[in-house]
């Protein structure tokens, strides 16, 4: 719910719980007023029904007693409740309730991950560093490791596990050598300039954003004092925007031949430096294109390059308080119902948990939206706008493209061509630490469709056919339910005709084609030009399979000699080139969009599910729905000045109020 | 043997009988409409039991009538500091309360369960006693006080000093006058508030409310854990 509005809806409570007229004075009072003339129990409940659906609570001793005045007029009181951030917050819940847009997974893009292991110092107190995973070094002792080799810190550093050794001190030369000292984007609103100088917590950066609240362990050193600096390693801390694919020269061993057995080592295996595992070896890319520039903020980056880093302040990584996937970075809200602005609690959460809570506060916020502007419903699905904040503006400028790219890149795709978010129509005038600041993005990009391509759908909904599934539960009213049939072994690789489960996936699999050029499980999106639908590049080899990237991205069961066909496309070619965009469009001009729609709302307003006596109430109500534009401050105001509304939940409503307490 | 033969001479005869009869028509009924005898009214409109108020209405609503704090602030001020044990956490109550857990997938609650209606009491007491120690042990202005929204009549509490107030209290949970309620209710709570107050004044166990003050909260608890509270 936008800040604002949420503000307006709390100073109405305030307002409402002094206002005067709330205190019935019942000290003077003989005896309780009298209920007027016109008005009934069931006018009374009607009134209550209507204002916990449209104001999210109920009412309060001043709002009944408006309710009692003569010249009170519901139908007015309706219009005017049907627009304010409590009636949108109540329409957001019916489809966060189908969807449940929040995340369940944690996201951590090993470019953007920065891990903290503290070294003895010089002086043999703790040293905190920062370090990502795999960082390529041109240090034979150091590549794809912890900066320090073990030989200099005396323990073997693996994330994720206990270190391996006894510490020891490493000398400030060597320190410095091998790290070196920066003000990060979590400590300075300035961190873009030269010399930052605006560090949190001081009167040097006023009016900081009171819910951006990193945790004490990433902005104080181990005595509690502030942090002015934070030691990273020195190819982490690089900044530049390129840099270049790193040839070692190493090449992999050659397999010794069958017949002779490698003679089993008497001790652990060290290479240099003391390191447990050997230097990364030359992949083929490296040797093919030693030197070529690279993107920073791309995969390939890390994969290849010793001089690509965290950039400007270490604006494209998240730090971490300790070397393991369960480090904290922010305090934040484990429950929310309420709105974020509203939250439950606050407490430490891990760091790959930040950017999926975004993302889901992404989703609420576009919903907010879509219902506070009354917008056509149909940009449900179609929308090309969203809002970002600080740390929205963050994941798509710089973290997603991180994200790529891995089997694309043998495909020529070194960094992402057509994302879902174009990176440019990111907000320059949003920092990291800006949280409660959003801003609307008009447009995301020409792919852009809705909710269908946030990363929160597609996280939440991992692969082609469950996000096929929910859109046609969701906005269709539909289920799929299997047909009675004995199952038996079927080659069939065509779930559309295989017996048993066509029923089914004759209608899935066409809609799972829509996503086939979304990657499964993540957020990259692979366009035509280079992965068609029907590759003639990939192709089965003698042996029936699919080699290298193409089994990664190409479905092998829907392959042959003379071609291959992408993953989850061979329900429906054409749907596979429309992309998400086109099950958007093609879902929203189905008839049945719009009943699901009125139905969902219906459904959910009344309390109970809708049944065929509610044929004709459904009826009009879609009638009035596609007449406004699709817009549901329409239909909720029809469906509210419905008998049907009026009288919904009748039957209880005369039984026990017979008797009881 | 004779009442054989009987018989089936009184067989034949019917058959004999039937055969001999006009083969039977069935005549079309009149044009006109068969006259009405009476008119009912056929109701076809679904019948629905009473569904809960949404857990985040209850919330909204339980942190209006604690005074229109934010969830944190309610949870300060109910835990306090007096040892009372009134509130735990939120976080203790969310899944309770039946809201939805969206990250894990678990729909929200429809119905309630006995759990939840611990959790409503619990709710219940921790907004009730804090309301009379701010309402009326701190004596506010009348118009800063979101749930004993009156002064305590300083005589003996009888049924003409208790409707109004009562009143009070049964608009500000459940939304409409208490004359509209069924009859006897006004008389229940009032019986609760001397039975309440009665045991208060013994000397142990020792509240920290006077006994007027426990009577009031008592029927604040009523009302707060009413069903049609956390129906609608």
């Amino acid at each position: 719910m936008l800040p604002s509005s949420r503000c307006a809806l709390v100073a109405f409570l305030v307002a409402a719980a002094v206002l005067p007229a709330v205190a019935f004075q019942a000290s003077d009072a003989a005896s309780a007023p009298p209920v007027p003339a016109h008005r009934t129990l069931e006018d009374y409940r009607h009134f209550r029904v209507a204002t916990i659906d449209l104001l999210g609570r109920m009412p309060t001793r001043d709002e009944i007693a408006t309710f009692e005045r003569a010249d009170f007029d519901m139908g007015r009181w309706i219009d005017a409740h049907t627009s304010g951030p409590a009636f949108a917050e109540r329409l957001t819940r019916i489809y966060m309730d189908l969807l449940r847009l929040e995340p369940n997974v944690n996201f951590a893009s090993a470019p953007s991950q920065l891990y903290r292991h503290d070294v003895l110092g010089p002086d043999g107190k703790p040293v905190p560093v920062y370090f990502r995973q795999n960082q390529r070094r041109e240090r034979p002792e150091t590549d794809g490791e912890f900066c320090f080799s073990p030989d200099e810190a005396g323990v073997v550093v693996t994330i994720g596990r206990p270190d391996v050794g006894t510490p020891k001190k490493i000398p400030q030369k060597v320190l410095d050598a091998r790290t070196v000292l920066v003000k990060p984007w979590w400590l300075y609103r300035d961190y873009k300039t030269p010399n930052p100088t605006q560090r949190l917590g001081t009167d040097a950066w006023p009016n900081a954003d009171p819910q951006f609240k990193p945790v004490d362990a990433i902005v104080k050193d181990a005595e509690g004092k502030p942090l002015t600096e934070v030691r990273v390693c020195r190819e982490e801390a690089a900044t530049r925007e390129t840099g270049h694919v790193y040839a070692s020269g190493r090449m992999p061993p050659k397999p010794a031949p069958k017949e002779v057995k490698p003679p089993k080592p008497s001790e652990p295996l060290h290479y240099a430096g003391g390191r447990m595992r050997p230097p990364p070896v030359d992949r083929p890319y490296a040797t093919r294109h030693p030197g070529e520039e690279v993107s920073c903020s791309s995969k390939l980056g890390l994969d290849y390059a010793p001089d690509c880093g965290c950039g400007t302040g270490l604006e494209r990584c998240l730090p971490s308080n300790r070397s393991d996937n369960g480090g904290t970075a922010f305090d934040f809200p484990n429950h929310m119902p309420l709105g974020a602005d509203m939250p439950l609690d606050d407490a430490p959460q891990q760091a790959q948990r930040w950017f999926p809570y975004w993302w889901s506060r992404e989703a609420v916020r576009f919903l907010d939206d879509l219902f506070l502007e009354d917008r056509d419903f149909r940009q449900i699905l179609t929308g090309k706008q969203t809002f970002v904040n600080g740390p929205l503006a963050q994941f798509y400028a710089h973290i997603q493209r991180g994200n790529c790219c891995g089997p694309e890149a043998g495909f020529g795709m070194l960094e992402e061509s057509d994302p879902l978010f174009d990176p440019r129509a990111v907000p320059a005038d949003l920092e990291p630490q800006d949280v409660s600041t959003w801003k609307e993005v008009a447009d995301r990009g020409p792919h852009a469709s809705g909710i269908l391509t946030m990363p929160m759908f597609l996280e939440k909904y991992a692969s082609a056919r469950a996000r096929g599934a929910v859109l046609y539960n969701a906005f269709l009213c539909k289920s799929f339910v299997a047909e009675q049939q004995q199952l038996t072994p079927s080659t069939e690789s065509n779930l559309m005709v295989r017996p048993g489960c066509k029923t089914c996936h004759a209608t899935l699999e066409p809609l799972a084609a829509y996503f086939a050029r979304v990657e499964p499980g993540n957020f990259v999106f692979l366009p035509q030009d280079r992965f068609p639908a029907h590759s003639t590049t990939c192709r089965l080899d003698r042996n029936g399979k699919l080699n290298g990237n193409c089994n990664a991205l190409y479905d092998a069961a829907f392959s042959d000699a003379k071609g291959a066909t992408l993953r989850s496309a061979y329900g429906s070619m054409e749907h596979a080139d429309e992309t998400p965009a086109g099950a958007g469009k093609d879902i929203t001009a189905m008839p049945e969009f719009a009943q699901c729609a009125v139905q969902r709302v219906t459904s959910s307003f009344l309390g109970r599910q809708t049944t065929p006596d509610d044929y004709a109430l459904l009826a009009s109500l879609t009638d009035t729905f596609v007449r406004s534009g699709f817009h549901t401050r329409a239909l909720v105001r029809a469906l509210m000045r419905s008998d049907a509304y009026r009288s919904t939940n009748n039957l209880a409503s005369t039984t026990w109020r017979g008797g009881g307490p | 043997m004779r009442r054989t033969i009987a018989t089936a001479a009184l067989g034949a005869l019917a058959l004999s009988a039937c055969a001999g009869a006009p083969p039977e028509r069935v005549s079309p009924g009149p044009k006109t409409p068969m006259p009405a005898h009476g008119v009912l009214a056929e109701d076809t409109a679904p019948k629905e039991d009473l569904r809960m108020v949404p857990p985040e209405a209850y919330v909204r609503t339980y942190l209006a009538l604690f005074g229109a704090l934010a969830p944190v602030d309610v949870q300060k001020r109910a835990r306090a500091a007096d040892g009372s044990q009134l509130f735990d956490v939120w976080d203790d109550y969310v899944s309770a309360l039946g809201f939805p857990d969206y990250r894990v997938d678990v729909p929200r609650l429809g119905q309630t369960n006995a759990l939840m209606v611990a959790t409503f009491e619990r709710l219940g007491v921790a907004l009730c006693d804090r309301a009379v120690e701010h309402d009326l042990k701190a004596h506010p202005p009348i118009s800063e006080r979101a749930i004993f929204a009156f002064d305590p009549p300083r005589g003996p509490v009888d049924a003409a000093a208790f409707a109004p107030r009562f009143d009070v209290l049964h608009r500000t949970f459940l939304g409409y006058p208490a004359s509209l309620a069924p009859p006897h209710r006004a008389a229940r709570y009032l019986q609760l508030f001397h039975d309440v107050a009665a045991d208060h004044r013994k000397d142990d166990p020792r509240s920290r409310f006077t006994a007027d003050e426990a009577a009031w909260a008592a029927v604040c608890y009523g009302l707060v854990r009413h069903p049609e509270f956390h129906l609608y």
